[in-house]
């Protein structure tokens, strides 16, 4: 391979891995305080892309007020159905909290992906993307609307880096995250934490689906594959890690990138791009389920 | 001896389904069934390993089809006949399921769902892109299950092979092996510290549940004759967790009837399209919200509930 | 129909952190000792090891003339070890009934009828008859307790291993299991009590081990332990550190 060639997968695949950072996030970060996953994620990341989609569409916003939009509506939907669903699971109202959660988030999936079947059908949509043209650097040509959607996932994870490190709210989530009865204990409102964690982790799924919609289309099984994605990111740097799902997100982009081009049978190759991450998680979780990043915990 | 509410429900139930064709139930909604028994065998096998042993699987709908493409293509390639080759898909669903349970035994939870859901997608994928055995996305013709077999005897095949699946993990699951099942659900420390074997029991469920969904599979494609990747896919899955969770999940025959009972509705329902999906997404979440037992498992104790009070 | 727990050099490590340092120890057949030692010292990461919960690091475990290291926690059990949990591990949505017919089942020549009268008796002696079909979801802290009890002796076990079974326990039920393990050790099950509460160990435990830093500290009759300065430098250091 030569090397502007390489140089142009490893650009491809930063771009691919910035996607997969931004919506493995939002993932991570609910994980963290409430230790559950959010199987509803990818759909949260749908709604997103359509949110986007009527901003433009119908309310006539410029791209990136459609972003915004997306995220704020994304946090109202993810804080309603942490009150109304996910709130049973810490307070002891259910039997099997862990198994309730899943099973509820998984359901809400199918509701919400059928919500938006019914409402909008199954035809692609194809909103304006916050850049259009190409980009060429030297003798690299990059897609702008690509390029630009990487660009602003890497400022919206910046921010929300930003968030958790400097506010208030920022520091209880991250303290929950860590030990939750040492921050309850601490005076954190672990109730209006975990509604805060995933207000904004489901924000970040609504961004992620607006951002990277119109690269794509926006479809209401659109989030089906970014999710099974953004599992193999959070696994990968550990759930509940901030720093594992950013690094978790970049190697994935890599991995698929250069797996696709070095495996010779290039069709075959293509097929089975989306096993590839499928297989590293399947891996990590049965060697080290605590990721590549995340510390091994003594099991008592 | 009085039997229990749950086998007289499925009883009754699988009278009605017998009396059917004979009440004049056309050919359409004598297949309707057919394809709910299908997804009824689906739903219990599902519920025996989450309801029972408290391992939760997102892999049900893909060994399915693991059964169904291993029964089609042995009919294909060996020219064995059909009902041999259900029991090898299922053998052959049955032997991954063994091994998946054997490698994610310490996982637990959201850890032991993803790694479902890994498996689930990566066989899909292989299954999509081994075209030259599978025809991919394009789907795979499957030999009758029985040649020249009309409608009625599809259906009656059909609900044979779900009263006696369901009987037989009924049967099982009334053992002490079923109480193991559910001490290991309930708490695997105490249960292996009064000498239940965790793993291998653990392991056995796996199998056993994927192994029926394989014979499930099967059985659906031959009765359809036509089987494509997405019979494998995570919405399949979705169904399958709809029907069990509605039908009450802590119940092989609860969920077997809600199986049943959620695809005849989806035939019935058709003029309003996709909405019906939404409203059983809707419904799946507001029981495990607020009746947890499921439709058929409230009821029961409703009706139990009532007698008592009289 | 006892044998005798010995412990050789066991040691268990967590990462960095030595939980337990080569621990010798021998309980001979029919013996009721009891294991203080201030939190963190070691006692129901010692039960958890014995049991077969974790790999122990180094040393041995043997019931008699079998090595138990190196078997399932569930062999462990059908060996004739019987352990409670300091957070009872009673299966909550099972009733009590099939609480205690779960480890007479595990025997497969035991017919669930025998194992049914068996568990009867069980009740009968714990005066829980009555609450046969409760779910033991339903029961109130020491009822869960008795329950406990029940399931380890439904195992004919030859040693019990028992982890703070007076915790949160109100006195009459105190003094009622503190009976029952008398009776038991009478008819020679041994045992081994992990207790805080120094009046019921003392009171029920001739031979009395004290554990500090995963290691043993002390041994011998109760009232030399508990005289024993070592002991008193190890409670009174965990006061001080608190």
């Amino acid at each position: 391979m030569s090397g502007i060639a390489l140089v142009e997968q490893a650009l491809n695949g930063l771009v691919i891995g910035s996607f997969y950072a931004l919506t493995a996030l939002g993932l991570s970060i609910i994980f963290g305080v409430l230790k559950i996953v959010n199987f509803a994620h990818g759909e949260f990341y749908m709604i997103g892309g359509y949110i986007y989609y009527l901003a433009l569409a119908a309310l006539g916003l410029p791209p990136v007020a459609g972003v915004v939009v997306a995220a704020l509506g994304l946090v109202v939907l993810g804080g309603l159905v942490e009150w109304s669903l996910i709130r049973p699971v810490y307070t002891d109202k259910v039997d099997r909290p862990d198994e309730y959660a899943i099973m509820i988030t998984f359901g809400l999936a199918i509701l919400l992906q059928n919500l938006m079947l019914s409402l909008y059908g199954p035809w692609p949509l194809r909103p304006a993307p916050i850049f259009r043209g190409r980009v060429e650097i030297g003798e690299l040509i990059i897609s702008g609307d690509r390029l630009a959607a990487a660009a602003a996932a890497v400022v919206l994870i910046a921010v929300v880096l930003v968030i958790l490190r400097a506010t208030w709210a920022g520091k209880a989530v991250r303290a929950v995250s860590q030990n939750r009865k040492a921050a309850e204990v601490l005076g954190v409102n672990v109730g209006r934490t975990a509604l805060l964690a995933f207000g904004l982790g489901a924000a970040l799924a609504g961004a992620a689906g607006a951002l990277i919609g119109p690269v794509f289309n926006v479809t209401p099984i659109m989030g089906i594959i970014p999710v099974v994605k953004a599992y193999v990111v959070v696994v990968l740097g550990g759930l509940g890690s901030i720093w594992g799902a950013l690094a978790g997100g970049l190697i994935l982009g890599q991995v698929e990138v250069f797996a696709t081009v070095l495996i010779p049978d290039t069709s075959r190759a293509l097929a089975y791009k989306d096993a590839y991450g499928l297989a590293v998680l399947v891996l990590v979780l049965l060697v080290r389920p605590q990721g590549l990043f995340g510390e091994r915990r003594r099991l008592a | 001896m009085t039997l229990p509410t749950d086998v007289r429900v499925g009883l009754a139930a699988a009278a009605l389904f017998v009396a059917l064709p004979f009440a004049g139930l056309g050919d359409y909604w004598l297949y309707t069934l057919t394809i709910g028994f299908y997804y009824a065998i689906l739903a219990a096998s599902w519920s025996l390993l989450v309801g029972y042993v408290g391992r939760i699987s997102f892999a049900q709908a893909a060994m399915s089809g693991l059964g169904a493409y291993t029964s089609v293509m042995t009919v294909l390639g060996l020219g064995w006949p059909v009902p041999l080759a259900l029991v090898v898909g299922a053998a052959i669903a049955g032997a991954l399921g063994l091994f998946i349970g054997w490698l994610s035994l310490r996982l637990h939870g959201p850890y032991l769902g993803l790694t479902t859901i890994a498996f689930a997608e990566i066989l899909r994928i292989a299954v999509t892109a081994e075209h030259q055995w599978t025809r991919g996305s394009l789907g795979l013709s499957a030999a009758p299950l029985i040649d020249g077999a009309t409608r009625p005897v599809l259906y009656f095949v059909a609900l044979a092979v779900l009263i006696a699946t369901v009987a037989l993990l009924w049967a099982i699951l009334r053992t002490r092996i079923g109480l193991f099942f559910q001490a290991i659900r309930e708490d695997e420390e105490g249960a292996a510290s009064l000498g239940v074997q965790v793993t291998l029991w653990k392991v056995v469920a796996f199998a056993l549940s994927t192994a029926v969904a394989g014979l499930g599979g099967g059985l659906y494609a031959h009765v359809v004759g036509l089987i494509s990747p997405t019979m494998m896919s995570l919405q399949e899955m979705g169904y399958v967790l709809a029907m069990a969770v509605i039908g009450g999940f802590h119940n092989i025959i609860y969920s077997a009837l809600g199986g049943v009972l959620l695809q005849v509705l989806l035939e019935y329902l058709r003029e309003i399209g996709e909405w019906r999906l939404a409203i059983f997404g809707l419904i799946t979440i507001l029981i495990l919200r607020f009746a947890p037992n499921g439709l058929f498992g409230t009821l029961a104790a409703l009706g139990a509930a009532l007698r008592g009070r009289s | 129909m006892s044998a005798p727990l010995v412990l050789t050099r066991l040691s268990m490590r967590f990462g960095g952190i030595t939980a337990l340092d080569r621990i010798d120890l021998a309980v001979a057949p029919g013996e009721m000792v009891g294991l203080m030692g201030p939190n963190g010292s070691g006692k129901t990461t010692l039960l958890n090891v014995v049991c077969g919960y974790y790999r122990q690091s180094g040393g041995r475990v043997y019931l008699g003339d079998r090595r138990l290291d190196g078997r399932s926690a569930a062999q462990r059990a059908r060996l004739g070890l019987g352990r409670s949990f300091q957070v009872t591990k009673v299966f909550r949505r099972l009733t009590v009934m099939e609480n205690l017919l779960v480890p007479a089942l595990t025997a497969w020549s035991l017919a669930p009828a025998a194992a049914r009268a068996k568990a009867a008796t069980v009740l009968a002696a714990l005066n829980l008859e009555r609450l046969k079909d409760a779910r033991a979801a339903d029961l109130s802290g020491g009822q869960a307790k008795l329950l406990e009890f029940g399931r380890m002796m439904m195992l004919d076990p030859k040693i019990i291993l028992l982890d703070e079974p007076f915790g949160g326990v109100y006195p009459e039920l105190k003094a009622f299991m503190q009976d029952h393990l008398r009776r038991w050790n009478a008819a020679g099950v041994t045992i081994v009590l992990i207790s805080h509460d120094m009046g019921a160990l003392f009171g029920l435990c001739p031979r009395v081990v004290t554990l500090a830093g995963g290691r043993v500290i002390a041994d011998g009759p109760a009232e030399a332990v508990r005289r024993d300065p070592a002991v008193l430098d190890a409670y009174l250091g965990d006061h001080y550190a608190a």
